[in-house]
Protein backbone atom coordinates (compact mmCIF):
# COMPACT_ATOMS: atom_id res chain seq x y z
CA UNK A 1 0.00 0.00 0.00
CA UNK A 2 1.61 3.25 -1.28
CA UNK A 3 1.19 6.11 1.85
CA UNK A 4 2.46 8.42 -0.56
CA UNK A 5 -0.26 10.27 -2.87
CA UNK A 6 1.92 11.67 -5.28
CA UNK A 7 3.49 8.24 -5.89
CA UNK A 8 0.79 7.27 -8.58
CA UNK A 9 2.14 10.38 -10.49
CA UNK A 10 5.67 8.34 -10.91
CA UNK A 11 6.52 7.49 -14.50
CA UNK A 12 7.82 3.98 -14.59
CA UNK A 13 9.61 2.50 -17.92
CA UNK A 14 7.94 -0.87 -19.14
CA UNK A 15 10.41 -1.17 -22.26
CA UNK A 16 13.39 0.32 -21.57
CA UNK A 17 15.23 2.16 -24.55
CA UNK A 18 17.81 4.87 -24.89
CA UNK A 19 19.05 6.00 -28.00
CA UNK A 20 21.81 8.56 -28.28
CA UNK A 21 21.86 9.56 -24.36
CA UNK A 22 18.31 10.24 -24.63
CA UNK A 23 15.70 7.86 -22.67
CA UNK A 24 12.90 6.74 -24.70
CA UNK A 25 11.58 4.06 -22.71
CA UNK A 26 8.42 3.00 -23.45
CA UNK A 27 6.70 3.96 -20.32
CA UNK A 28 3.37 3.21 -18.85
CA UNK A 29 2.23 6.76 -19.71
CA UNK A 30 3.33 5.74 -23.66
CA UNK A 31 0.99 2.85 -22.58
CA UNK A 32 -1.87 4.62 -21.74
CA UNK A 33 -1.64 7.12 -24.48
CA UNK A 34 -1.58 4.18 -26.73
CA UNK A 35 -4.69 2.82 -24.97
CA UNK A 36 -6.74 6.43 -25.53
CA UNK A 37 -5.48 6.67 -29.31
CA UNK A 38 -7.23 2.91 -29.41
CA UNK A 39 -10.06 3.44 -27.76
CA UNK A 40 -11.07 6.67 -29.70
CA UNK A 41 -10.40 5.13 -32.57
CA UNK A 42 -12.63 1.48 -31.72
CA UNK A 43 -15.51 3.98 -30.52
CA UNK A 44 -15.54 6.21 -33.30
CA UNK A 45 -15.23 3.41 -35.81
CA UNK A 46 -16.81 0.32 -34.58
CA UNK A 47 -19.83 2.07 -33.63
CA UNK A 48 -20.34 3.86 -36.50
CA UNK A 49 -20.13 0.48 -38.37
CA UNK A 50 -23.83 -0.33 -38.85
CA UNK A 51 -24.57 3.25 -39.79
CA UNK A 52 -28.00 3.30 -38.80
CA UNK A 53 -31.10 6.22 -39.83
CA UNK A 54 -32.26 5.56 -36.48
CA UNK A 55 -28.60 5.09 -34.49
CA UNK A 56 -28.67 2.86 -32.01
CA UNK A 57 -27.39 3.68 -28.25
CA UNK A 58 -23.64 3.06 -29.34
CA UNK A 59 -23.95 5.16 -32.62
CA UNK A 60 -25.59 7.82 -30.62
CA UNK A 61 -22.68 8.40 -28.54
CA UNK A 62 -20.52 8.99 -31.58
CA UNK A 63 -22.82 10.96 -33.23
CA UNK A 64 -23.44 13.36 -30.24
CA UNK A 65 -19.67 13.75 -29.83
CA UNK A 66 -19.60 14.40 -33.65
CA UNK A 67 -22.02 17.11 -33.38
CA UNK A 68 -20.88 18.57 -30.09
CA UNK A 69 -17.43 19.44 -31.73
CA UNK A 70 -18.98 20.57 -34.78
CA UNK A 71 -21.44 22.81 -33.18
CA UNK A 72 -18.67 24.35 -30.93
CA UNK A 73 -16.07 24.68 -34.20
CA UNK A 74 -19.09 25.72 -36.13
CA UNK A 75 -20.29 28.57 -33.13
CA UNK A 76 -16.59 29.97 -32.90
CA UNK A 77 -15.18 30.06 -35.91
CA UNK A 78 -18.09 30.06 -38.60
CA UNK A 79 -18.34 28.04 -41.59
CA UNK A 80 -14.77 28.37 -42.34
CA UNK A 81 -14.01 26.89 -39.36
CA UNK A 82 -14.51 23.28 -40.55
CA UNK A 83 -11.08 22.87 -41.78
CA UNK A 84 -10.14 22.96 -38.44
CA UNK A 85 -12.44 20.25 -36.68
CA UNK A 86 -10.06 17.43 -37.40
CA UNK A 87 -7.81 19.17 -35.30
CA UNK A 88 -10.21 20.66 -32.27
CA UNK A 89 -11.80 16.73 -32.22
CA UNK A 90 -8.70 14.91 -32.24
CA UNK A 91 -7.60 17.36 -29.40
CA UNK A 92 -10.78 16.76 -27.57
CA UNK A 93 -11.24 13.18 -27.78
CA UNK A 94 -7.84 12.43 -26.81
CA UNK A 95 -7.90 14.53 -23.56
CA UNK A 96 -11.32 13.28 -22.69
CA UNK A 97 -9.96 9.67 -23.30
CA UNK A 98 -6.98 10.78 -21.05
CA UNK A 99 -9.07 11.86 -18.68
CA UNK A 100 -12.04 9.26 -18.31
CA UNK A 101 -9.30 6.06 -18.78
CA UNK A 102 -7.19 7.60 -15.67
CA UNK A 103 -10.31 6.82 -13.54
CA UNK A 104 -10.14 3.64 -14.18
CA UNK A 105 -8.63 1.94 -11.18
CA UNK A 106 -5.00 0.70 -11.71
CA UNK A 107 -4.49 2.59 -14.72
CA UNK A 108 -2.50 6.13 -15.35
CA UNK A 109 -3.73 9.36 -16.39
CA UNK A 110 -1.14 10.94 -18.74
CA UNK A 111 -3.23 14.11 -18.69
CA UNK A 112 -1.57 14.95 -15.10
CA UNK A 113 2.04 15.33 -16.79
CA UNK A 114 2.58 19.08 -17.52
CA UNK A 115 5.08 17.82 -20.23
CA UNK A 116 1.56 16.16 -22.19
CA UNK A 117 -0.49 19.13 -21.34
CA UNK A 118 2.16 21.19 -22.27
CA UNK A 119 3.23 19.56 -26.02
CA UNK A 120 -0.74 19.66 -26.41
CA UNK A 121 -0.90 23.07 -25.86
CA UNK A 122 1.96 24.13 -27.67
CA UNK A 123 0.78 22.97 -30.69
CA UNK A 124 -2.39 24.59 -31.12
CA UNK A 125 -0.63 27.59 -29.78
CA UNK A 126 1.82 27.33 -31.94
CA UNK A 127 -0.96 26.25 -35.23
CA UNK A 128 -3.23 29.54 -34.08
CA UNK A 129 -0.19 31.90 -34.27
CA UNK A 130 1.06 30.03 -38.00
CA UNK A 131 -2.54 30.62 -38.72
CA UNK A 132 -2.99 34.00 -38.09
CA UNK A 133 0.92 34.66 -39.81
CA UNK A 134 -0.07 32.74 -42.84
CA UNK A 135 -3.54 34.12 -43.12
CA UNK A 136 -2.87 38.15 -42.43
CA UNK A 137 1.26 38.55 -42.78
CA UNK A 138 2.96 40.70 -40.51
CA UNK A 139 -0.60 42.44 -40.19
CA UNK A 140 -0.82 40.13 -37.75
CA UNK A 141 1.80 41.68 -35.68
CA UNK A 142 -0.57 44.54 -34.88
CA UNK A 143 -3.04 42.30 -32.57
CA UNK A 144 -0.29 43.60 -29.86
CA UNK A 145 -0.85 47.06 -30.61
CA UNK A 146 -4.78 47.73 -29.98
CA UNK A 147 -6.37 50.18 -31.88
CA UNK A 148 -6.69 54.03 -30.23
CA UNK A 149 -3.88 53.91 -27.81
CA UNK A 150 -1.84 57.01 -27.08
CA UNK A 151 1.96 56.78 -28.55
CA UNK A 152 3.70 57.39 -25.57
CA UNK A 153 1.71 54.27 -24.24
CA UNK A 154 2.21 51.88 -27.10
CA UNK A 155 5.39 50.10 -26.12
CA UNK A 156 4.26 49.40 -22.88
CA UNK A 157 1.20 47.90 -23.82
CA UNK A 158 2.02 45.95 -26.56
CA UNK A 159 4.59 44.19 -24.27
CA UNK A 160 1.85 43.80 -21.73
CA UNK A 161 0.25 41.97 -24.90
CA UNK A 162 2.52 40.45 -26.39
CA UNK A 163 3.25 38.99 -22.54
CA UNK A 164 -0.75 37.98 -22.31
CA UNK A 165 -0.47 36.36 -25.64
CA UNK A 166 2.17 34.36 -24.46
CA UNK A 167 0.76 33.55 -21.24
CA UNK A 168 -2.43 30.98 -23.18
CA UNK A 169 -0.21 27.49 -24.05
CA UNK A 170 1.43 28.03 -20.18
CA UNK A 171 -2.34 28.55 -18.52
CA UNK A 172 -3.81 26.43 -21.31
CA UNK A 173 -1.44 23.46 -20.02
CA UNK A 174 -1.61 24.46 -16.32
CA UNK A 175 -5.20 24.39 -15.81
CA UNK A 176 -5.61 21.48 -17.39
CA UNK A 177 -2.18 19.42 -15.45
CA UNK A 178 -3.16 21.13 -12.23
CA UNK A 179 -7.27 19.70 -12.02
CA UNK A 180 -6.29 16.45 -13.22
CA UNK A 181 -2.93 16.03 -10.53
CA UNK A 182 -5.32 17.94 -7.68
CA UNK A 183 -8.47 15.51 -8.48
CA UNK A 184 -6.34 12.71 -8.24
CA UNK A 185 -3.77 13.65 -5.60
CA UNK A 186 -7.24 14.14 -2.84
CA UNK A 187 -8.73 10.55 -3.93
CA UNK A 188 -5.59 9.50 -3.32
CA UNK A 189 -5.32 11.35 0.37
CA UNK A 190 -8.59 10.56 0.96
CA UNK A 191 -8.20 6.71 0.55
CA UNK A 192 -5.34 7.05 2.45
CA UNK A 193 -7.30 8.34 5.53
CA UNK A 194 -9.77 4.86 4.95
CA UNK A 195 -7.27 2.87 5.57
CA UNK A 196 -5.71 4.45 8.21
CA UNK A 197 -8.70 5.28 10.43
CA UNK A 198 -9.93 1.21 10.08
CA UNK A 199 -12.90 -0.17 9.28
CA UNK A 200 -15.59 1.73 11.47
CA UNK A 201 -14.61 5.18 10.67
CA UNK A 202 -12.63 4.60 7.54
CA UNK A 203 -16.30 4.01 6.08
CA UNK A 204 -16.52 8.41 6.35
CA UNK A 205 -13.75 8.82 3.63
CA UNK A 206 -14.59 6.20 1.79
CA UNK A 207 -18.02 7.69 1.98
CA UNK A 208 -16.73 10.88 0.52
CA UNK A 209 -14.30 9.14 -1.72
CA UNK A 210 -17.25 7.61 -3.62
CA UNK A 211 -18.69 11.22 -4.10
CA UNK A 212 -15.46 12.29 -5.43
CA UNK A 213 -15.30 10.04 -7.96
CA UNK A 214 -18.12 11.24 -9.76
CA UNK A 215 -16.76 14.89 -9.55
CA UNK A 216 -13.41 13.87 -10.91
CA UNK A 217 -15.78 11.93 -13.68
CA UNK A 218 -17.35 15.65 -14.16
CA UNK A 219 -14.03 17.60 -14.08
CA UNK A 220 -12.36 14.78 -17.00
CA UNK A 221 -15.06 16.22 -19.09
CA UNK A 222 -14.96 19.51 -18.82
CA UNK A 223 -11.94 20.40 -18.93
CA UNK A 224 -11.78 18.36 -21.88
CA UNK A 225 -14.27 20.80 -22.73
CA UNK A 226 -12.60 23.58 -22.22
CA UNK A 227 -9.62 22.68 -23.63
CA UNK A 228 -11.01 22.72 -27.05
CA UNK A 229 -12.89 25.29 -26.60
CA UNK A 230 -9.76 27.25 -26.10
CA UNK A 231 -7.94 26.02 -28.80
CA UNK A 232 -11.48 27.47 -30.91
CA UNK A 233 -11.37 30.53 -29.32
CA UNK A 234 -7.38 30.98 -29.81
CA UNK A 235 -7.92 29.94 -34.21
CA UNK A 236 -10.73 32.58 -34.38
CA UNK A 237 -8.03 35.26 -32.70
CA UNK A 238 -5.93 34.10 -35.67
CA UNK A 239 -8.75 33.83 -37.94
CA UNK A 240 -9.94 37.30 -37.49
CA UNK A 241 -7.96 39.92 -36.17
CA UNK A 242 -9.76 42.54 -34.82
CA UNK B 1 -59.03 28.14 -21.75
CA UNK B 2 -59.69 29.11 -25.11
CA UNK B 3 -56.21 31.48 -25.28
CA UNK B 4 -54.71 31.50 -29.07
CA UNK B 5 -51.31 29.67 -28.28
CA UNK B 6 -49.27 32.81 -29.53
CA UNK B 7 -50.57 34.79 -26.85
CA UNK B 8 -49.57 31.88 -24.47
CA UNK B 9 -46.10 31.58 -26.06
CA UNK B 10 -45.56 35.25 -25.23
CA UNK B 11 -46.57 34.84 -21.95
CA UNK B 12 -44.12 31.55 -21.17
CA UNK B 13 -41.49 34.34 -22.72
CA UNK B 14 -41.96 37.18 -20.79
CA UNK B 15 -42.37 34.84 -17.59
CA UNK B 16 -39.27 33.23 -17.94
CA UNK B 17 -37.09 36.63 -18.73
CA UNK B 18 -38.33 37.33 -15.68
CA UNK B 19 -37.06 35.38 -13.72
CA UNK B 20 -33.86 35.66 -15.11
CA UNK B 21 -34.59 32.14 -16.98
CA UNK B 22 -34.48 33.22 -20.78
CA UNK B 23 -31.11 33.03 -21.74
CA UNK B 24 -28.73 34.82 -24.31
CA UNK B 25 -25.78 33.60 -26.03
CA UNK B 26 -23.75 35.82 -24.02
CA UNK B 27 -25.14 34.59 -20.78
CA UNK B 28 -24.40 30.90 -21.53
CA UNK B 29 -20.41 31.98 -22.69
CA UNK B 30 -20.21 33.50 -19.33
CA UNK B 31 -21.82 30.01 -17.75
CA UNK B 32 -19.15 27.92 -19.49
CA UNK B 33 -16.87 28.53 -16.93
CA UNK B 34 -18.93 25.93 -15.09
CA UNK B 35 -18.95 25.54 -11.53
CA UNK B 36 -17.44 28.53 -9.20
CA UNK B 37 -13.91 26.00 -8.11
CA UNK B 38 -13.27 25.93 -12.04
CA UNK B 39 -13.39 29.70 -12.08
CA UNK B 40 -11.30 30.48 -9.46
CA UNK B 41 -9.18 27.52 -10.80
CA UNK B 42 -9.06 29.92 -14.23
CA UNK B 43 -8.41 33.02 -12.49
CA UNK B 44 -5.28 31.59 -11.05
CA UNK B 45 -3.60 29.61 -13.63
CA UNK B 46 -4.74 33.07 -15.45
CA UNK B 47 -2.34 35.16 -13.31
CA UNK B 48 0.02 33.07 -12.42
CA UNK B 49 0.71 32.14 -16.21
CA UNK B 50 1.41 35.61 -17.50
CA UNK B 51 3.76 36.15 -14.18
CA UNK B 52 5.86 32.92 -15.07
CA UNK B 53 6.29 34.08 -18.65
CA UNK B 54 6.79 37.55 -17.80
CA UNK B 55 9.64 36.66 -15.30
CA UNK B 56 10.75 34.40 -17.67
CA UNK B 57 10.79 36.14 -20.27
CA UNK B 58 12.71 39.14 -18.18
CA UNK B 59 15.19 36.91 -17.20
CA UNK B 60 16.08 35.53 -20.72
CA UNK B 61 16.55 39.47 -21.48
CA UNK B 62 18.95 39.54 -19.09
CA UNK B 63 20.65 36.74 -20.02
CA UNK B 64 21.05 38.16 -23.34
CA UNK B 65 21.68 41.84 -22.85
CA UNK B 66 23.49 41.23 -19.80
CA UNK B 67 21.41 43.71 -17.35
CA UNK B 68 20.91 41.09 -14.91
CA UNK B 69 18.10 42.12 -12.23
CA UNK B 70 16.61 45.16 -14.69
CA UNK B 71 14.15 43.49 -17.18
CA UNK B 72 13.82 40.38 -14.85
CA UNK B 73 11.58 43.27 -12.68
CA UNK B 74 10.59 45.18 -14.87
CA UNK B 75 9.28 42.04 -16.75
CA UNK B 76 7.45 41.31 -13.50
CA UNK B 77 5.33 43.52 -13.24
CA UNK B 78 4.78 43.69 -16.77
CA UNK B 79 3.62 39.58 -16.14
CA UNK B 80 1.65 40.85 -13.16
CA UNK B 81 -0.55 43.38 -14.89
CA UNK B 82 -0.69 40.83 -18.39
CA UNK B 83 -2.17 38.67 -15.77
CA UNK B 84 -4.72 41.11 -14.81
CA UNK B 85 -5.23 41.66 -18.22
CA UNK B 86 -6.15 38.00 -18.79
CA UNK B 87 -8.29 37.96 -15.99
CA UNK B 88 -10.40 41.08 -16.62
CA UNK B 89 -10.62 39.61 -20.08
CA UNK B 90 -12.09 36.33 -19.41
CA UNK B 91 -14.14 37.41 -16.56
CA UNK B 92 -15.69 39.87 -19.10
CA UNK B 93 -16.61 37.40 -21.46
CA UNK B 94 -13.68 38.72 -23.94
CA UNK B 95 -12.34 35.25 -23.79
CA UNK B 96 -8.73 35.38 -24.25
CA UNK B 97 -9.48 38.36 -26.85
CA UNK B 98 -5.97 40.03 -27.46
CA UNK B 99 -6.14 43.40 -27.93
CA UNK B 100 -8.81 45.87 -26.27
CA UNK B 101 -10.18 47.28 -29.59
CA UNK B 102 -12.34 44.40 -29.12
CA UNK B 103 -13.65 45.64 -25.95
CA UNK B 104 -14.45 49.19 -26.79
CA UNK B 105 -16.42 47.67 -30.08
CA UNK B 106 -18.69 45.63 -27.71
CA UNK B 107 -20.97 48.40 -26.62
CA UNK B 108 -22.81 49.97 -29.78
CA UNK B 109 -20.90 47.10 -31.33
CA UNK B 110 -20.27 49.88 -34.62
CA UNK B 111 -17.92 49.89 -37.12
CA UNK B 112 -17.58 53.64 -36.19
CA UNK B 113 -15.26 52.75 -33.56
CA UNK B 114 -13.14 51.85 -36.64
CA UNK B 115 -12.30 55.65 -37.48
CA UNK B 116 -11.92 56.88 -33.64
CA UNK B 117 -7.82 54.85 -33.93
Amino acid sequence: MSANPLEQFVIKPIIPLEIGGYDISFTQSSLWMGIAVICATLLMTLTMRGKAVVPGRWQNVAEMMYEFIAGMVHENLGHEGRRYFPLVFTVFILVLMGNLLGMVPYSFTFTSHIVVTGTLALIVFGLATLVGFMRHGLHFLTLFVPAGVPLALAPLIAAIEVVSYLSRPISLAMRLFANMMAGHTMLKVFAGFSVTLGVVLGVLPLVVNIALVGLEIMIACIQAYVFSVLTCLYLKDAIELH
Amino acid sequence: MSQPPEDLGQKIKAAREKHGLETTPQDDRAKQSGSSSAAAMRVATDLVAALVVGTFLGYWLDEWLGTRPLFMIAMFFIGFAAGFLNIYRSQTGQTFRIGTGSIRKEPNNDKNDQTGN
